[in-house]
């Protein structure tokens, strides 16, 4: 496989197609205006002529004067009883846990005047250590969702009757008798205290059964746990201890299981501390379509979902523990060789995982870990996870129940069985043959229509509660604002039917909690619990232990297929299985690999064509993404027909696709609704009753349309990308435009954009680093103005604020992402406006592909404001809205700015965003909230939902840019706590809020003044290099060099 | 101007009369130091009202001249319960068992002047300090009556003197014309005034003042628009600083505190007010229509002395009821009419009156209950995109609060003093100097630290470390 190009980031990029460059030169595509005039339906919409633009001026001149003439008289609304704890404009910090189905995540929640308006890691965690995902960080959103039910209410064929919680608890004793059939229904429960109220509950009413069953399980593995073992858990897994990982479609550094605890723990072999000692464990993985793990690993094998089975068995052979792998792919079949070789050189430092959801599969897994020594070493049963207990069958034996109308009452508590089982059409119907049908859920969903009666929960964020993610690991839920609306604590109401001593929830858990104190070593319950309730975690300790292993054969692997599509069904970063769906958030954050936001899409294989040098079969839609365009495609499974828009992705196996599942709900939120499609009823269940996540004899039609609001952010604000031209590394971008002059500044430069090497030739990485850096420091030095000279008393003193990346430890999860959008404001447009680039966010994470086009590796790249010293986007304002401060920020006035968009235009890192529309409803003529295309209404319309805002930063109106400002309210009230402390400032003084929600530690933000600092001992690795030097804009951000361990694995 | 000012000195130094005079008595100088300092915490100055002890005023009559059980009662009030004296324990009873402080080291002529002190002030031949009070309040008047007067002098100065001028130019025209025709060589005619002022010249100049004056007055006005210096809304509660500031001298962060430790400085909340008003039922000037104002909102029983019992399910009427007895019994106590005897009508329209007053000042359209937090008007406006931190100004700025928010301690109604534009924000950056000595955070500006241990430097702006950039207020 001959390398076209070093990088890229796409079909349309690796074929150097003219309209790509044209989009790396212009920072706005598809102005709005011109592409409502030119639009023929749209272009009957707009009547405006001159006379109407008359009326208008003169309306607006009019109404201007009026509303000027008088102030409005504002209110200050004082406490009546100030509480202790709140000083109005200071945040206040309490510990909490995210708690949703079988993820879990310790907080630190920011209150500003009551109201919780951001997520922090708790650092107090040995789980997570301070880091967050994604989905932690907007958690927060959906709090302040306009969806959720507002009182207790009764139901009847989909129409909700508000209720009383009286009337209902009556209802519940008229309707629940000591002998009824009672099932609760739920995904994985994490609190002990929550399954004693569980148990108290079957206590008053002896014949409850809890059901628990997870929409992406893990219920394979606890099967085979349970064979080998006898022990029906997931272990606790140890990446750090782990120098060889091999996993089997297991995307652990994303969805599976424990993310945020994985990524944490594996960077450790991953950093690069000394460039001089480098050394990095080695990762392998196996998969059909590319996960984000999958593009973090050294070596990706390419494997059909059907092979996984002969996969693992073909490397339990290759270590001689029997097995039979006939049936896998030549070019898998010979990896698996130097794979088994390396593993068994990490004797007790392997690890070999698998998402299989099939027993006999997960079995040979822990037969090869068993033969690797690695339990005991990576693996450990003494602090085993909580975080995936569903076993699938036991949903399938309710629906079995509920058909035979033997259930006389179902309690669903935090579980959508009719979106997320693969039958879910069947348990809707049985749902009618159960008299009283009781949801829990906050807001509507697909379960909730059925029920009868909906009883919603609190949100985590106003409820009471305990998580024990890890055996030994605790960590307690803590409300932080008084329930919004009129809902009540689950189990308070659980312990209410039950007829409980006790039904406050806050008295029992603390009780419950008392009953630790002893052991815990304290003198009494209620110091115990305040330390717990400070901490929010609390460490019971457990010492590793590991089963004896027990041989055990049982069931089949699968059997592989050779012909036809296979599709492979994934859990996405963001919305999951489908319950995090109404975040718009989370909707609007991009799938790291395939850059996609706003639904669920077809990602299939691209074939190289060596003869053409061209791709050949489907070629993508071609230039069409770079304007927002996809095909569509059929995908016809079971029967049923789907239409999905189509990314062609590069390292996806040949003769597969892959789809998310979580999208496609019917009954959400504004959010979620009418967002891509819902796969579930596609999948398969095998003979143990696990659901398959796969599915095999899909049809695949021709393109059927187009797509034209394709919300792809793949070719929106790229800046260019390196490539061979006549045997010379160019920039792709300017390659046409200026064939001659080699070497000069803004000509045909080798751009430093991204640096990547493997970890043996890092000597070389750092040669060429240098080699390059010095050059642009030449080039830099030939100018009229020399930049030093000029510069030279201007950073002297106080500080010079500088960013740090480490693109080794990037895994690109996003966290950042929404983590920015959080803190700063950072408004939600909607899949359209994303479609015309017109996205928000401050923070992007790029991601570049390297290596062979079929099956390449990845790097990502977080980019934000550079806030570069010799900044080209403050010269070409024509008001001054943006200038350089004596701290080294790019400094963005918004009320200065008048919208002009030449300082966008001018940015080479691309990172300036314009407010097209009033996308915050910050403006204050109500006029200019309308959009101009007939848009829904913005995100931020509510007032509910406004409450998330942070009232430190300004929320922007329409006409302005605006950008990433390196959190300056957070660097003002930094400096402002060394003030009041009268010490100098500290490196833990200021975090941005991209830091700390980074599990990874990849971004380190200080005074680069401060040699003692981090920050200053951070640029001074030789790997450390800054994007696009040679232009010499001189920018405070500094990146950290790709280092991958990629081996060769031998032919067959 | 000066005739006004000297009036005013006069003014005060018959005010201050009485004072001088009392001075020269010993006994009632070391009474009011030793009162101020040892009973002034509990007992009321003016000796006619309860305070959290009774009022003073005729202690002696009411001893019925035992003075030295009185004087044993000051020195330890618990020792006389404990012998027994029956108007002791009486009074120890009637003022829910509160125990007085002892005060062992009072000497007995010390004791003799605080009660002369006493009977003085109950008298009312040493004089209350209200009069000052409505001096320090023509004072102000005074002087922005002044500043209007001088105004006005200069309009009228400039109108004699051009018309002076115009006389001066006439004559000197005439003058000129007559020696012209003693010559000989007079015009034909001669021009007239209407001629000069409807020459092109003077027409030209018009036009161009106008245009200039429009102009001024145009931008100056726009660039005003939405600023609000001299605003002063009316408030819910008949607030007065200079009393609180002024007089009592409260420290200003004992309310607003949040000045010292965060952007805002915080109005205070109504619990605060009752640290004090618990005591304090009766205001000076406004008895108890505003201070009732405060009991409405936090739910405070003042005749029972205790908050009310689940406030936001009592019916509107009773609450009405407690109030109103309040207002009546207090004005009962104050005209001397006695409890049980019927009010003439004007009395129960003075009670209907503050009872009106009460409602309207503490509700509106979206507050319908009393019970709750007091609605007062923001007075202080900054635009949502400025970012001000009220604890970098205090805390670590040591600005007082008066250089922004003006004299507010004589303010009875406050006002807006600052302008509060971006102007001004910034002229105060480029003249305040940072306080570097003493707080460590500063040391990273070495240069600036190197130039002042040279001398070259004496110190460094607010504007030096970067005061005025865009992100140091804007973000």
């Amino acid at each position: 496989m001959k390398n076209q190009l070093d990088n890229w980031v796409g079909i349309s990029d690796k074929n150097n197609e003219p309209e790509v460059q044209e989009l790396a030169q212009s920072e706005f595509v598809g102005l709005p205006i011109a592409e409502t005039l030119s639009s023929e339906s749209l272009g009957e919409k707009v009547t405006a002529n001159r006379r109407d633009f008359l009326k208008y001026l003169g309306f607006g001149v009019g109404a201007a004067a009026i509303a000027s003439c008088e102030t409005p008289v504002r209110r200050a609304i004082p406490y009546v009883s100030k509480p202790d704890t709140i000083v109005p404009g200071v945040a206040s910090y309490y510990a909490s846990t995210f708690v949703s189905g079988g993820d879990a995540c310790p907080i630190l929640v920011k209150t500003r005047e009551g109201r919780p308006i951001k997520i922090e890691g708790n650092p107090m965690s040995k789980m997570t250590g301070g880091g967050t995902s994604a989905r932690a960080q907007a958690s927060v959103l959906s709090l302040y969702d306009v969806n959720r039910f507002k009182s207790a209410s009764t139901s009847a064929d989909g129409a909700f009757t508000a209720s009383t919680w009286e009337a209902i608890d009556k209802a519940m004793a008229a309707n629940l008798s000591a002998g009824s059939n009672i099932r609760i229904l739920c995904n994985t429960v994490m609190s002990p205290t929550t399954k004693k109220v569980f148990a108290e509950f079957q206590a008053a009413y002896p014949n409850t059964k809890v059901v628990t069953y997870d929409p992406v399980s893990c219920s394979a593995m606890l099967q085979a746990n349970e064979a080998n073992f006898g022990m029906k858990v997931v272990p606790n897994y140890h990446f750090d201890k782990a120098q060889t990982i091999v996993s089997f479609g297991a995307d652990f550094l994303g969805t599976w299981i424990s993310p945020v605890e994985f990524a944490k723990d594996y960077i450790k072999n991953r950093k690069i501390k000394d460039a001089s000692h480098a050394k990095m464990s080695w990762h392998v993985q196996v998969e059909s379509g590319m996960s984000m793990t999958g593009s973090n690993a050294d070596n990706r094998i390419m494997i059909r979902p059907s092979e996984q089975g002969v996969a693992i068995a073909a490397l339990l052979s290759a270590l001689g523990g029997g097995g039979n792998g006939s049936g896998l792919n030549a070019k898998a079949a010979a990896a698996m060789a130097t794979v088994a070789n390396e593993l068994k050189a990490s004797q007790g430092k392997a690890l070999v995982i698998s998402n299989s959801n099939n027993k006999a599969e997960q079995i040979m897994i822990n037969k090869i870990n068993n033969i690797l020594g690695s339990y005991g070493n990576t693996i450990d049963f003494g602090s085993y996870s909580m975080q995936r207990q569903g076993i699938d069958s036991e949903a399938q034996a309710l629906l079995a129940e509920m058909e035979s109308g033997s259930v006389d009452a179902l309690l669903v508590w935090n579980a959508n069985p009719v979106y997320d089982l693969p039958n879910g059409g069947a348990f809707a119907k049985a749902m009618a043959k159960v008299k009283t049908r009781v949801s829990f859920a906050g807001s509507n969903d697909e379960t909730t229509a059925l029920c009868n009666y909906s009883t919603p929960t609190n949100h985590f964020l106003e409820s009471w509660g305990d998580v024990e993610a890890k055996k030994g690991s605790f960590s307690l839920v803590q409300p932080t604002i008084t329930p919004l609306f009129d809902t009540r604590q689950g189990e308070t109401s659980l312990l209410t039917w039950a007829k409980s001593a006790v039904t406050d929830y806050y008295d029992y858990l603390k009780a419950s909690w008392a009953t630790m104190a002893g052991s815990a070593g304290f003198l009494s319950g209620s110091s115990f619990w305040d330390e717990a309730v400070h901490n929010g975690v609390y460490d019971a300790g457990t010492s590793s232990s590991v089963p004896a292993f027990t041989d055990a054969s049982g069931g089949s692997i699968t059997t592989p297929n050779t012909s036809g599509v296979e599709i492979q069904f994934y859990e996405s970063i963001g919305i999951g299985s489908g319950i995090y769906a109404n975040n718009p958030w989370l909707q609007e954050l991009p799938d790291p690999v395939m850059r996609t936001t706003w639904g669920n899409y077809l990602a299939v294989p691209i074939k190289w064509d060596e003869a053409a040098g061209r791709f050949k079969g489907y070629n993508g839609s071609g230039t069409k993404t770079v304007k927002g365009i996809a095909d569509l495609m059929n995908v016809t499974l079971k029967g049923e027909a789907q239409k999905y828009s189509v990314v062609p992705q590069f390292g996806q196996a040949d003769s597969t696709a892959s789809i998310a599942v979580g999208y496609g709900r019917s009954v959400v939120g504004r959010a979620g609704s009418g967002i891509g499609n819902n796969v579930y009823p596609w999948m398969q269940i095998d003979s143990d009753g696990n659901t398959q996540y796969w599915a095999k004899g899909a049809e695949i039609s021709g393109i059927v349309g187009e797509d034209e609001k394709f919300p792809c952010v793949q070719y929106h604000h790229t800046f260019g990308v390196t490539g061979e031209y006549d045997g010379e590394t160019v920039n792709v971008d300017e390659v046409d435009i200026v064939p001659v002059g080699k070497g000069y500044q803004g000509a045909i430069t080798d751009r430093s954009i991204v640096y990547h090497d493997t970890v043996g030739n890092i000597d070389g990485l750092v040669a060429k680093i240098k080699k390059k850096r010095d050059f642009a420091n030449h080039l830099n030095s030939k100018t009229l103005y020399p930049y030093d000279e000029y510069t030279a008393e201007l950073y002297s003193q106080g500080h010079h604020w500088g960013m740090h990346i480490d693109l080794n430890a990037c895994i690109g999860c996003g966290a950042c992402t929404v983590s920015c959008m959080a803190e700063n404001n950072v408004p939600v447009v909607g899949a359209g406006e994303v479609s015309r680039h017109h996205e928000m966010t401050w923070l992007r994470i790029d991601r570049y592909y390297y290596g062979e086009a079929e099956n390449p590796n990845v790097i990502y790249q977080p980019v934000m404001c550079q806030h570069c010293d010799n900044a080209p986007c403050e010269n070409v304002c024509p008001v001054n809205a943006t200038n350089h401060s004596s701290e080294g920020l790019n400094q963005m006035a918004y009320n200065r700015c008048v919208g002009t968009r030449y300082c966008a235009n001018n940015c080479p890192f691309k990172v300036r965003r314009f407010n097209w529309l009033d996308f915050t409803t910050a403006d204050l003529f109500g006029a200019n909230q309308n959009s101009i295309n007939g848009e829904e209404p913005a995100y931020y319309a509510d007032n509910l939902t406004r409450m998330v805002l942070n009232p430190d930063v300004t929320v922007r109106s329409r006409g302005v840019i605006e950008k990433c400002s390196f959190c300056v309210q957070r660097i003002q009230q930094g400096k402002l706590t060394a003030k009041a402390e009268g010490r100098r400032l500290k490196d833990a003084d200021v975090k941005t809020a991209c830091q700390t929600a980074c599990t990874v530690g990849a971004i380190t933000f200080g005074d680069m003044n401060n040699h003692k600092g981090e920050m200053y001992k951070a640029t001074e690795s030789p790997l450390v290099y800054r994007m696009l030097e040679e232009v010499n804009v001189q920018s405070s951000v500094y990146y950290q060099a790709k280092v991958n361990n990629k081996k060769e694995f031998k032919n067959a | 101007m000066i005739c006004k000012s000297l009036n005013f000195k006069l003014f005060c130094f018959l005010l201050l009369f009485p004072f001088l005079q009392v001075h020269a008595e010993g006994d009632i100088k070391v009474g009011k130091a030793l009162f101020k300092a040892n009973c002034a915490q509990c007992h009321n100055k003016n000796m006619k009202d309860d305070l959290t002890g009774p009022a003073l005023g005729g202690v002696q009559e009411r001893w019925e001249g035992r003075d030295e059980v009185l004087y044993s009662w000051i020195r330890n009030s618990q020792a006389v319960i404990a012998s027994g004296d029956e108007y002791a324990v009486n009074l120890y009873n009637k003022w829910n068992k509160s125990v007085m402080n002892p005060f062992t080291n009072l000497k007995d002529d010390e004791i003799a002047s605080i009660l002369a002190y006493v009977s003085c002030m109950d008298d009312g031949s040493c004089a209350p300090q209200k009069v000052a009070t409505t001096g320090g309040g023509d004072n102000t008047a005074a002087g922005a009556g002044g500043a209007v007067n001088n105004n006005m002098l200069y309009m009228v100065l400039a109108l004699i003197l051009g018309l002076l001028a115009l006389i001066l130019a006439r004559t000197i025209a005439n003058l000129n014309y007559l020696k012209l025709v003693k010559e000989g060589n007079a015009p034909a005619s001669r021009g007239t005034l209407a001629d000069i002022l409807t020459s092109k010249g003077v027409i030209g100049f018009l036009v161009f003042s106008l245009i200039v004056f429009a102009g001024y007055t145009t931008v100056n006005n726009a660039v005003d628009l939405n600023r609000q210096q001299g605003y002063a809304p009316e408030q819910p509660i008949n607030f007065s600083h200079a009393t609180h500031a002024g007089i009592q001298k409260i420290d200003c962060q004992y309310c607003h505190d949040g000045a010292r430790r965060s952007k805002h400085s915080v109005i205070p909340a109504a619990n605060t007010c009752m640290n004090c008003h618990v005591a304090i039922e009766k205001g000076s000037k406004f008895g108890t229509a505003e201070i009732t104002k405060i009991y409405a909102s936090v739910g405070y029983d003042p005749n029972s002395k205790t908050y009310i019992e689940d406030i936001e399910n009592v019916k509107s009427d009773s609450i009405k009821a407690v109030y109103t007895k309040w207002i009546e019994t207090q004005y009962r106590k104050t005209n001397s009419i006695e409890e049980g005897t019927e009010l003439k009508k004007s009395a129960q329209r003075v009670i209907t009156a503050e009872w009106d007053g009460i409602v309207s000042s503490l509700t509106n359209d979206l507050k319908k209950e009393l019970y709750g937090p007091i609605p007062w008007v923001r007075i202080h406006n900054l635009p949502d995109h400025a970012y001000f931190s009220h604890a970098q100004h205090v805390s670590i700025g040591e600005v007082e609060c008066q250089t922004c928010h003006g004299p507010v301690e004589k303010m009875d109604l406050v006002y807006q003093y600052s302008p509060l534009s971006m102007g001004w924000c910034i002229n105060c950056h480029r003249e305040t100097e940072v306080k570097f000595d003493g707080n460590e955070y500063y040391e990273s500006y070495e240069n600036f630290h190197k130039e002042i241990k040279d001398k070259t430097r004496e110190g460094v702006t607010v504007e030096e470390i970067g005061g005025l950039e865009c992100q140091k207020c804007h973000y």
